[in-house]
Order: structure tokens, then sequence, then C-alpha cells
């Protein structure tokens, strides 16, 4: 893992300095002197060589110190830790009401096979895989948020509560509900069509026709024994999907005004903050890496015939 | 087509037609008048004790919250500043400090001394009275060899002593002097008549020094004094801040104007894909700062809110590449080979802008055919009489045949003089969501006299690469289309002279140095002599048209019908302390 992302490292670095313009191309205007900035430009060292840069900002990395925010101003951790706390809980809470939302139709929609049942749930996974999501956020933000005021319309939290009372974590749930249905409800349908289709196969497998002679009720046959084989594919991913929680969405987070993940990588891409992308492209590079070491032990877990030798 | 499909299809267009009604209300489109908008509103109802106002701050990324005057850096900050601002001067409408403030201000110009004197009684809204430390306290800050922002500039250096202190030879700046308890002189290099709109060196904010002093500066960005519970002169105090998202204020019972009538302001970020709807369902009674122009026509027929307007001290213009800038001797250079280095040829593409047409149909009239380099705002300094270049396609084509521009081959595109074909590469910045159509529109306006544009780089450009392109004086860029915000003081001096590296025309001539200097020389203390410079510049600027100013714009704001009095106009003595509601809640 440790040579990808020292690869990683350098490519992204290399490819951050070569980006037009640097964190003090929005400073200009008329009131600001170029002198100056040029100066700042000099003390941050953006005139050395790029192998003395990187030299510089690796043996940082290597003791834990990923540099400061040149937009905010404050430690690259400090920022991360603030706002990868936020997108993890959203994305916990989004991905639980996903598994709520899209296990049931699976199911639903593999027994039930060509009914009617099936045919709808297909068309609703269709269409939520169809609208993007910017286009659900609004619409949603602007009926329950607006129009209706079921919802909180931005932020995480409401500025009226102590921090750590009960109503401060309710408000912070309350903010998050939207959102989080947004992307569940748009998220759900390659588990729908994993689960559907799995199921749809095991319906004809030798084992549960066995299971099926020996008597065994229908509704347990669907439970116990082909509902757990078909959890397998979305086993497959669930790794990715744990790693993938501190990603963050930009347009969620961006159209609920929810300080994220994603809304930080975008604008620290925009303002060129050098030391905040390289952190991030960094943190997500190790996710993805671990998340697919953590799919491969699941698997082993769930799927007693693949072990790792 | 069978059922099935027909259903599909139904499924399909219903969330396209929910998203076109909420694009709806474009039928009384047309441009706006602009008398219609007031600069003070007055709603009816009888106020209530106290209340909350509710603010939104459009923006789509979080606030940085570096609540200084002295450190901050993005405008969403200071725009959140503005309810517990630290600010020393009070200015008049065109800028110029008047002894309305907490301080006043005396010029000795034969000594090259500006000598600031505060009032009495002063208290910060932790109870500490005002002190002469603290007016010298944000000078010591950003002089600071540790100091990391971008006020530390050539103006500042104006100071006597500010250098040596920066550099580490001195331990305070010998040119700040604390004359008794009320009184500070400062002493200062030169002097302009810039000191006058708090430039020359001269700061506007005071620091809590008895705060402020325990801090070390390098440590200053990080500590709750900026961060957390910054101290204020202004009507309110911060009381609560959640970092990225909103700010809760409470009434400073210390205000030296008084008390203010509200208990408090709530300021909230908002994405400014729902800012509109925001204002509409009466989340919120005003916006921090002005509305974008572009979200007129979602706003205009609301009915619980008054829209005000105010003149933005900014212009857009036109630029032609002239010359280069020399980076290591500072100094701009003209290129008499450049391809826009014909006068009339630029002058003939001003002529064939039809950006009346622009401003009517992508900014509903809020934006309006500039004439000159100034703002209109600065009524002493703004020359009405210039003509400006208006939309004239005869006019252009006059021009381009008695220059020689005449098209020789026959594709009814214009050659040079020489007979060469013209291609001129124009820079265009991305962003605006209307930028491209408008880009295409002006090329359109520049093929109708014949002339041949193109987008530099074939598409618009990023806002980093645009500036970095312009300042570089990339050859694939000919023209280019920016803006500029005057600030304050509009001198021409940081933007249009020979060794500005702001001056992205690169066009320089000694008349014009002679001009610039002019405005800022000592003799400007006269005002009517500083009219006069700055009405002569803005004449051999539009003759010579090294750049030509297109737009000036107006900038809008909204107000919820419960806030009983709102006054946006410049040089009355409205103030924060007197809003009053007249609903608990803002109207919907």
């Amino acid at each position: 893992m440790i040579p990808q992302l020292l690869i990683l490292s350098l490519l992204i670095f290399i490819m951050a300095k070569q980006m037009p313009g640097d964190p003090f191309t929005g400073l200009i205007t008329p009131e600001s002197d170029a002198n100056r900035i040029e100066e700042l430009r000099e003390e941050a060292g953006f005139y050395d060589p790029w192998y003395v840069q990187y030299a510089n900002w690796i043996i940082g990395v290597a003791q834990g110190d990923f540099g400061k925010s040149y937009t905010y101003k404050v430690p690259v951790a400090d920022l991360i830790g603030e706002r990868a706390m936020n997108t993890l809980w959203l994305s916990l809470l989004s991905v639980v009401l996903l598994y709520l939302i899209a296990i049931p139709l699976g199911v639903l929609a593999g027994r039930y096979q060509d009914t009617l049942v099936d045919k709808s749930i297909v068309l609703y996974s269709f269409v939520s895989y169809a609208i993007p999501t910017f286009v659900l956020g609004l619409i949603f933000l602007f009926l329950f948020g607006y129009q209706l005021g079921w919802f909180p319309t931005a932020g995480t939290v409401d500025i009226k509560y102590e921090e750590s009372t009960k109503a401060y974590i309710w408000s912070k749930i309350y903010h998050m509900l939207l959102p989080a249905i947004t992307y569940a409800v748009l998220g759900t349908t390659g588990v729908i069509q994993y689960l559907r289709s799995e199921i749809i196969d095991s319906k004809s497998m030798d084992y549960v026709r066995t299971a099926r002679s020996k008597g065994i009720p229908i509704r347990k046959v669907y439970s116990k024994h082909i509902f757990r084989n078909s959890l397998l594919p979305i086993a497959a991913f669930f790794g990715f999907t744990i790693t993938g929680l501190l990603g963050g969405s930009i347009f969620i987070e961006s159209i609920f005004g929810y300080p994220g993940m994603g809304q930080l990588f975008m604008q620290s891409i925009s303002s060129r903050d050098y030391s905040v992308i390289t952190a991030l492209v960094l943190l997500f590079g190790f996710l993805t890496l671990l998340g697919s070491l953590l799919s491969d032990i699941i698997m082993s877990i769930v799927d007693p015939r693949i072990r790792i030798d | 087509m069978s059922k099935k499909l027909w259903t599909m299809l139904v499924l399909l267009i219903a969330p396209m037609l929910v998203l076109g009604a909420c694009t709806g209300n474009d039928d009384s489109s047309g441009p706006a008048d602009l008398t219609k908008f007031p600069l003070v509103v007055d709603n009816e109802g009888e106020a209530i004790e106290g209340g909350t106002l509710k603010v939104a701050l459009g923006t789509d990324t979080p606030f940085q919250g570096i609540f200084s005057w002295v450190l901050y850096e993005d405008s969403y900050d200071a725009d959140i500043m503005g309810y517990a601002s630290n600010v020393i001067f009070e200015t008049d409408g065109e800028f110029l400090v008047n002894d309305q403030g907490i301080a006043s201000l005396e010029v000795d110009q034969a000594n090259n001394k500006a000598i600031v004197k505060i009032r009495e009684g002063i208290k910060w809204s932790d109870g500490q009275a005002l002190k002469i430390e603290d007016l010298i306290q944000p000078y010591l800050i950003i002089g600071h060899p540790d100091y990391e922002g971008v006020r530390y500039d050539g103006d500042f250096q104006n100071i006597i002593g500010a250098v040596d202190y920066h550099n580490g030879k001195a331990d305070t700046i010998s040119g700040l002097k604390k004359v008794d308890d009320t009184t500070l002189e400062i002493s200062f290099t030169k002097l302009s008549p810039a000191i006058f709109s708090i430039g020359d060196g001269l700061w506007g904010y005071a620091e809590p020094s008895h705060i402020m002093k325990g801090i070390p500066v390098g440590k200053l960005l990080e500590s709750d004094a900026v961060r957390k519970n910054p101290v204020t002169l202004g009507a309110f105090k911060f009381d609560k801040i959640v970092p990225g998202e909103s700010i809760q204020f409470a009434r400073n019972e210390h205000y030296w104007k008084g008390a203010a009538k509200l208990d408090g302001v709530i300021v909230k970020v908002v994405p400014t894909s729902s800012i509109a709807k925001a204002i509409e369902t009466g989340k919120y009674d005003m916006t921090a700062g002005s509305l974008p122009a572009t979200t007129y026509p979602e706003v205009r027929d609301f009915e619980n809110i008054t829209i005000l307007a105010q003149p933005e001290l900014s212009y857009s213009y036109l630029g032609f590449k002239l010359g280069k800038y020399d980076t290591t001797t500072g100094i701009s250079t003209m290129d008499p080979q450049a391809k826009m280095a014909d006068v009339k040829l630029r002058q003939a593409m001003g002529y064939a802008l039809d950006i009346e047409q622009v401003n009517e149909v992508y900014y509903y009239g809020l934006r309006s055919r500039a004439n000159s380099l100034i703002p209109p705002v600065f009524e002493s300094y703004y020359d009405e009489t210039l003509e400006g270049y208006t939309y004239n396609v005869d006019k252009a084509n006059e021009i381009l045949d008695e220059a020689g521009y005449v098209d020789t081959d026959g594709d009814d595109l214009r050659e040079t003089p020489k007979g060469e074909k013209l291609e001129i590469k124009m820079a265009s910045m991305a962003g605006d969501p209307i930028a491209e159509e408008m880009t295409t529109f002006y090329m359109q306006n520049w093929a109708d006299v014949g002339l041949n544009v193109v987008l530099s780089t074939g598409r618009l450009i990023e806002f980093n690469s645009y500036y970095d392109k312009v300042q570089s004086d990339d050859p694939e860029i000919d023209i280019f289309m920016a803006a500029w915000s005057t600030g304050t003081n509009p001198s021409p001096a940081g933007l249009y002279g020979k060794e500005s590296a702001f001056n992205f025309s690169r066009y320089t001539t000694p008349k014009l140095d002679e001009l610039i200097a002019a405005i800022d020389s000592k003799k400007a203390f006269d005002i009517d002599y500083r009219a006069n410079a700055f009405h002569e510049w803005q004449l051999y600027m539009e003759k010579n048209a090294p750049v030509i100013p297109t737009q000036f714009r107006t900038a809008i704001y909204t107000i919820n019908d419960r806030v009983k009095h709102y006054d946006v106009n410049l040089e009355t003595d409205f103030d924060l302390n007197q809003i009053e509601l007249t609903a608990e809640e803002p109207i919907k």
C-alpha cells in the first residue's frame, strides 16, 4: 500500500502545481499591492524547484503535518477533521436509509418477478438512476424545505442550541434527514438490481429445490436460504461503501449548504488550496486501497469458499 | 405507441414540468425601471419590542470565519463583520472622512502628518474603554515580521518606521506617536489626497489592544479573539458562531450611538441555488451584501419584500493588449507592432458593441452603458459630459474604412491595412451564468462590422487561468473583458500607471503618467484641482482607448416587509442600531 500511496502523492503534487494560478490569485484587487503578493508567494516557497517543494511536503506528511490551508488559515488536519465528522454522520445516515429502502425493494422485486410490484420497483430504480442529483435535491429542498417547511433548509445545526445537549443532537440529525433521504432515494439502483437478479438466479438453484422438496415453507426458504446468498455481491462492495462514507457528495452538500468533504474538495481545487487538495487526494486514495482490503476480508467471512492464502 | 411506453414518458416528463415551474415568472420580462428602485424603505406597522433580524449570506462555500479587519481575506467575512464593526471613521457620500465617527482626522500637509482624535467615553463590547493604544495596535500587527496578510503593502510602508519594524530593526513603528489620551499622530513619507479616503497607509479600524497584546502575531489567526469571541465597537457583538455556517449576534449594550433596538441578528449561509426561494418564503429579512443582478428576475415579483438599489463602486471594461510588463524591472513597455496598436481599430471595436441591448436583455437594466472609468458615485470626479462609446455600427464601419481595414478577399471580413488576415483573439472568463451567451453576442457584434474575433483557447477560461494569462501577457490574448472594483478611492495610480502590475493593457505614455501623477499630487489637496485632474485623465483615456469602459453596475438588496425602516443611501447617517421589526417572524 505504501508504494501506491507514494506514487499517488507524487502525481497529485505535480498535477496540483501544474494548474494555472495559485492561492494568491484570488487576492488581486486594485487595492492589493502586486509586490506584496509576490512577496507572499516567495515566502510560501512557490518559486522553489518542484522537488524541493515536494520533499518539504512529504517530510511533513510523514510526520503527520499536512501543512496549513491557504484559504482557511488553519492546519489542514483540523479542517479535514471538522468536515469529515459532518460528512461521516451524513453518509452513515444516508447508507442506513439506502439499505432500508433498497433491500426490501430488491427482495420483493426478485421474489415476485414479472408482477406489477416487480415492474414498478424496476421502473422506480431506473427513474431514480436517471434523475441527476441536483435536480431531485432542489425539488426536495423547495418542496419539503421551503414550501411545506418540514425540514431545515441549510447548515448542520440550529445555532440556538447549546452544544452536546439533547436538543442539539436532535437538531443535527434533523438537519441531516432531508439530504440523507435525497441521497438514499437516488442511490438504490445498484443494490436493488443486484439483489433482484441474484434472487431470480437462486430460485432455480439446486439447493433451493432441495429445500423446497424437504417441505420448508417458502417464506423460510427466502429469508434463510436465498436472502443470505443473494447478499454476496452487496457484501463484495461493502468495504468500499464503508470507506466511501468519507468522500461526501459535492451536489448534495452544495444544495443543502452542508459543509462536508465534497464541498471542501471542490472549493480547494477552485481556490488552489494546494495543501488541502493534496491531503484530500491522499486520503481518498488511502481509503480506496483500504476499501478493497476490507471488501476482501468481508468476502472471506461471509463466503467460506473464498480464503485469503 | 403502446400504453406502457406512454406511462414511462409521463413519468419521465413530470419532473421536468416541475422544474420548468420553478423558473417561471418570466412572462413579465423587460428591463427594470431604475427610477423605480428606492434607496430607502419604510414599512407600516407598530414596531415590536426587540426581535431578531435574520440575514442570509448567499454563498456555496462555508465562510472562512476570520473576524479581524487586519487579517480577513474573504469578502463574506467582511459582510459578517459589518454587524460588529471596529471602524473608527465615518465617511460622506464620496467616501471622504467626516467628523461624525468615533475618530476625526486632521491632516498637516506641510509636515506629512495625520492627527487622529478619538471621542471620549467610547467602550468596547466587553466594557473596556477605547484607548489610543487600540488605534496603534492594528499597525503593529500589519507591520509585524510574522504577519502573513496582504495589507503590508506599498501604502503601509509609507508610514515612517514601518519598514524598520517589519525587518525587525525596531520594536515599534516610529511614525506613530501617542500625543495624549485621545490623540494619535502619524507621520508619513509623503501624503496625497487619498489620505481623506483612508488611503496612503492610514488604517480605518481599531483593534482591542487589551486582548491582542497578549497574543503573538503568528498565532492570531488561530486565536479565539479572532475566531470565536472577537470584541467589537459596533452595534452588535458576536454571541455564538457555528464555524462556516451561522453566527448569532447580540445587542452591544456599550455601543456609542446607543444600544440597538433589536435583541440580535442571525446570519446564516444559504446556497445561491435556493436564495430566491428563501427570500420568497420569508426565511430571512435580507441578504448580507447585495444580490447578483442575474437573480433579479427571480425576486422581482415577490410580494413580501421591497427591492432597494444602490450604484456599485465598479465598472466592466474591454481591454486591449498593447505591450508587455517586465516582471524584473516592474515596468510596462508598449509594443508598436501589437495587433491592437491602432487606436482607430480600438475605437471602432467600442462603437460596434451593442452593450445597451445586453444590459436590457441580460441584466434587466441593472447595468448601464459606462462612459467613463470613474463610477458616477464619485460625483466631483466623474465626468458626465464624456460621450463614451455608444452603439453605432455606421460609425464603426466608417472608422475602419478610413483606417484602411477593408475586405480585400471578399470573405466579408476585413483585412489589415497591409492586406493580411486579421484575427483578434479574445479572452473571456467563465463563471457568470450568462458569460457564454454574452461573449457570443459580442463576437457577433464585431462580425457585423467585419471583424473576425475568436476566443483565445477556443472557449471561456476558468477564473484562475484567466488572470494568469491576462497578467502574464499571454500572446494568445489580444483583447479581454474584465471588471474592476474601484474601492472608495478611485485614483487610477494602481491600475493604469507605468509601474503598475495591474495595468493589464500595458498601455503607457509619459502624458498618461503625468495625468495620473497630478491626481495624487500635493496640489490635488485642492478639491477643484483634483476634480479637474480626474476629468483630464478620463478624457485622455477615452480618446486613446487602451481600455473601453462598458458597464456601470447597480447592486440590489431585498428587504422583508417586517423591517420598519432600512436605508442603503451612502449619504444618510442610518445605522444598524435603528433597525426595528414589526412582526415576530419575517413575512411570507
